[in-house]
């Protein structure tokens, strides 16, 4: 299931890679001759309200996809990842602060959250990517924070104490491998999570500009002919799935693979 | 008279791997039979094929009949009519066997409910004289109470009380007392002794712990790797053992084993000692600020201890006497609210940045062997790690140090480049004692590591430490509660109880002239080998 997984973001890899060379024409070309053209062998896809081959645009749009899907879940990783490790690690005072920040994150619904400080930023994928790093941390903490929670009273770490260690070096070599798997799954998910949210940004008007070839934004340009030109909103979103699926095969394989027999 | 419980020839395979091979015993009406064996004999998988509580994967061969009636050849609902009514089960973890979210009395009435048309008060009532016989007190105070609320004693009393609702014939009993205190032990081996005698039930008792089978039962089998080696009476086998494997489980017991310390007298300045240490565990309320009270729950009181260069000194008390706080305290693990901590004539230094010179004289062994190393980390890893992190050699060294500290207690150097995982319980103890050498400890603190581990790897590692101790001339503390271990082992003992030093003095003094009752307690409960041939009243 994992090779699975693993072939299917590899293949989605080479074709944000090689799109030039995939793609039969330009994604943003407009052309009045073909407009909602239904899929044929001169546009495989079909053509959008415009003319714009969807084959293309969808082959183009993997680039971004990929690009805000492993990007964007990086830094709420390694700042969530941080915080709950801290967090449940030393307990106390630490842990008190962190719970509060992460009390005053989590009442509101995370997209909501993320809409109203890019809209305070302004529109864009780095400020997509900012917003991202402030709410997006939470689901990290929480769960590095329960790992670490159970792993300092586990008799290793204790060990590693009573050895005289520091707890900087027994959180790196100790609790921290050992608290990772949970979070690498999750971050899979994440990544799926992250791509969608950044299409509805899109959609929004407050992510990617058009007429820049995205996943989000060409399933919500297709919304309004979904009855008549069905293939509009139809590929990308089957793109969007496959992707999807790829990251959720190898979050479980991974899983599997750091699990420990004891 | 025919048996009432009848097992011929029974295989039990889970795809290419046979748990058990050719099991056959017979258990009389009113009789008792231990099975015993190390971990992974198949002496548990016995037990469940007999009520068919295995999964599917498994294949059961042979027969088991009761009463006449072939258990392998029954259906799924004359299995149902069979099991908890004529046969019970009792488990090892009377704590995972519970449902927690169901009250006492429920859990007990459970049974009652499914096997007979009692009702209302009438299942009550029933509650109620199950749980007296079972010697809880005050049953009506318990009815409502949630598993949590109890002790582990107290659980698998709980446990036994649902199993006997309907009056099974035949208690089948998985390590019941395993993960108990010698004291709930002894009370619970006599409650199953009381139960055979008064009420003609039948006991099939399943234990790794020889002194405890032979409390109750009246005939043995012994399994070694799924099959079984020896069979016959109590008496008979533990006196005239015909199979060297049953010879090296008696010769494993504490009470048969020769191991001698030397007991030299106690002279000489302390090299670690503790005065008036007292220790609390969780944090102050607000109404202490007001009262000037303190409502943090005591650990350990006015904890005192001296323990001299080269002596061994045993700390015993039930769990949750203080006896591992004490350990923890002394290497840093729980700051003492009060009461000093000397070494070698100094006051030590357990925190700051000082520590790790103190740390690399006072080391501290764990209970779990598996939980003690870090699973991610090979053996060569974990016992390198000290010597890396403190310099303690030339980094081309380390692989030599490594080679030779693990030679020291007895492992292959293959299982270097092994994860903890891939390892017997007895070897990543010895993973253990060899990190903790590595630091080059005088003082080595022990925590109950041998009672997570079978009769015969506990005989083995009790042998290293000692060897160790006579070739370094280290000094010990050993905490156990078997006391057996601690008589062979300890100049001096301590005796805790609820957080307090109820009494204190040279091992033979402690152990011939107990002074408290809470001590003679201990002393009777240690399960004993029956010496010469008791014959039982059948």
């Amino acid at each position: 299931m994992f090779l699975c997984g693993l072939t299917l973001v590899v293949l989605w890899g080479i074709v944000a890679l090689a799109a030039p060379l995939l793609a039969t024409s330009d994604p943003i070309a407009i052309n009045f001759e073909a407009i909602l053209a239904p899929p044929s062998s001169e546009h495989w896809f079909g053509t959008d309200n415009v003319g714009r081959d969807i084959y293309s645009r969808v082959i183009y749009g993997t680039r971004l996809a990929l690009y805000i899907g492993l990007l964007g879940v990086i830094s709420p990783m390694v700042i969530g990842m941080t915080i709950g490790l801290l967090a449940g690690y030393f307990g106390g005072w630490v842990e008190m602060l962190a719970m509060r920040l992460l009390d005053i994150t989590v009442p509101f619904p995370f997209f909501v959250l993320v809409l109203a400080i890019v809209a305070v930023l302004g529109p864009g994928i780095e400020n997509y990517f900012i917003a991202l790093a402030m709410v997006g941390w939470v689901g990290y903490a929480r769960l590095a924070r329960a790992e670490a929670i159970v792993l300092r009273s586990q008799e290793f770490v204790l060990a590693a104490r009573t050895m005289g260690f520091s707890h900087g070096y027994i959180l790196l070599r100790h609790v921290l491998p050992n608290a990772l798997s949970p979070v690498v799954v999750y971050m899979m998910t994440d990544v799926t999570l992250v791509i969608l949210f950044g299409a509805a940004l899109g959609f929004l008007g407050m992510g990617v500009a058009p007429p820049t070839p995205e996943w989000g934004i060409m399933i919500a340009e297709g919304q309004i002919y979904v009855s008549t030109a069905w293939w509009i909103s139809f590929f990308p979103g089957l793109a969007m799935i496959l992707l999807g699926i790829g990251f959720a095969l190898i979050g479980d394989g991974l899983a599997r693979m750091l699990r420990i027999e004891r | 008279m025919t048996a009432l419980l009848s097992v011929r020839d029974l295989t039990v395979k889970f795809g290419a791997l046979t748990a058990v091979s050719n099991v056959s015993f017979d258990l009389e009406r009113g009789g008792a039979l231990g099975i015993v064996g190390e971990s992974g004999s198949g002496k548990s998988v016995t037990c469940r094929a007999l009520v068919r509580l295995l999964p599917d994967t498994a294949r059961i061969s042979g027969s088991v009949r009761f009463d006449g009636q072939s258990i392998l050849d029954a259906s799924e609902s004359e299995l149902d009519g069979l099991r908890g009514k004529h046969i019970a089960m009792v488990f090892q973890s009377p704590a995972s066997h519970l449902d927690p979210l169901m009250r006492v009395g429920d859990q007990v009435a459970e049974s009652l409910r499914k096997h007979t048309d009692l009702s209302g008060t009438k299942i009550r009532q029933e509650v109620l004289r199950l749980l007296e016989l079972v010697r809880i007190p005050n049953p009506e105070n318990w009815l409502h109470a949630y598993p949590h609320q109890l002790s582990g004693g107290m659980k698998q009393r709980v446990m036994i009380a649902g199993a006997l609702a309907c009056q099974a014939d035949i208690l089948l009993a998985d390590e019941p007392t395993t993960a108990l205190d010698a004291t709930v032990q002894k009370r619970i081996l006599d409650l199953l002794n009381e139960l055979r005698r008064d009420h003609g039930l039948s006991i099939i008792f399943v234990s790794h712990d020889l002194g405890a089978v032979s409390a109750v039962c009246d005939d043995l089998i012994v399994m070694r790797r799924s099959e079984l080696v020896e069979a016959g009476p109590v008496a008979d086998v533990i006196g005239n053992p015909q199979h060297d494997y049953t010879r090296m489980l008696i010769a494993s017991h504490p009470d048969r084993q020769a191991i001698t310390t030397a007991r030299r007298g106690t002279s000489g300045t302390p090299l670690i000692e503790a005065r008036n240490l007292h220790v609390r565990f969780g944090n102050r309320t607000l109404s202490d600020l007001f009262t000037g009270g303190d409502s943090r729950f005591t650990a350990v009181r006015d904890g005192n201890l001296v323990v001299r260069p080269g002596e061994a000194l045993g700390i015993v008390g039930e769990s949750g006497s203080g006896k591992s706080t004490i350990a923890r305290a002394l290497v840093g693990l729980v700051q003492p609210v009060a009461g000093k901590i000397g070494f070698d004539g100094n006051a030590a230094q357990i925190t700051g940045a000082r520590r790790v010179g103190y740390l690399r004289d006072v080391q501290l062994i764990y209970q779990h062997p598996y939980e003690a190393l870090n699973p991610r980390m090979t053996i060569y890893n974990a016992i390198a790690e000290p010597l890396r992190r403190h310099r303690l050699c030339a980094p081309s060294d380390v692989p030599d140090q490594v080679a030779d500290l693990m030679a020291q207690v007895d492992l292959w150097p293959e299982l270097a480049s092994k994860i903890p995982g891939q390892l017997s319980g007895g070897q990543c103890q010895r993973v253990a004692i060899a990190r903790a050498l590595a630091m080059n400890p005088r003082v080595l603190i022990a925590d109950e590591i041998t009672s997570a581990l079978d009769v015969t790897l506990q005989a083995q590692i009790l042998d290293l430490l000692l060897r160790l101790q006579k070739e370094r001339g280290l000094t010990m503390i050993f905490i156990s509660h078997d006391l057996a271990v601690i008589r062979k082992l300890c100049h001096s003992v301590i005796v805790m109880r609820r957080g307090e030093i109820v009494e204190t003095g040279p091992t033979e003094q402690v152990f011939d002239t107990p002074e408290t009752d809470y001590t003679r307690d201990l002393i009777a409960a240690i399960p004993h080998l029956p010496e010469a041939v008791p014959m039982r009243s059948r």
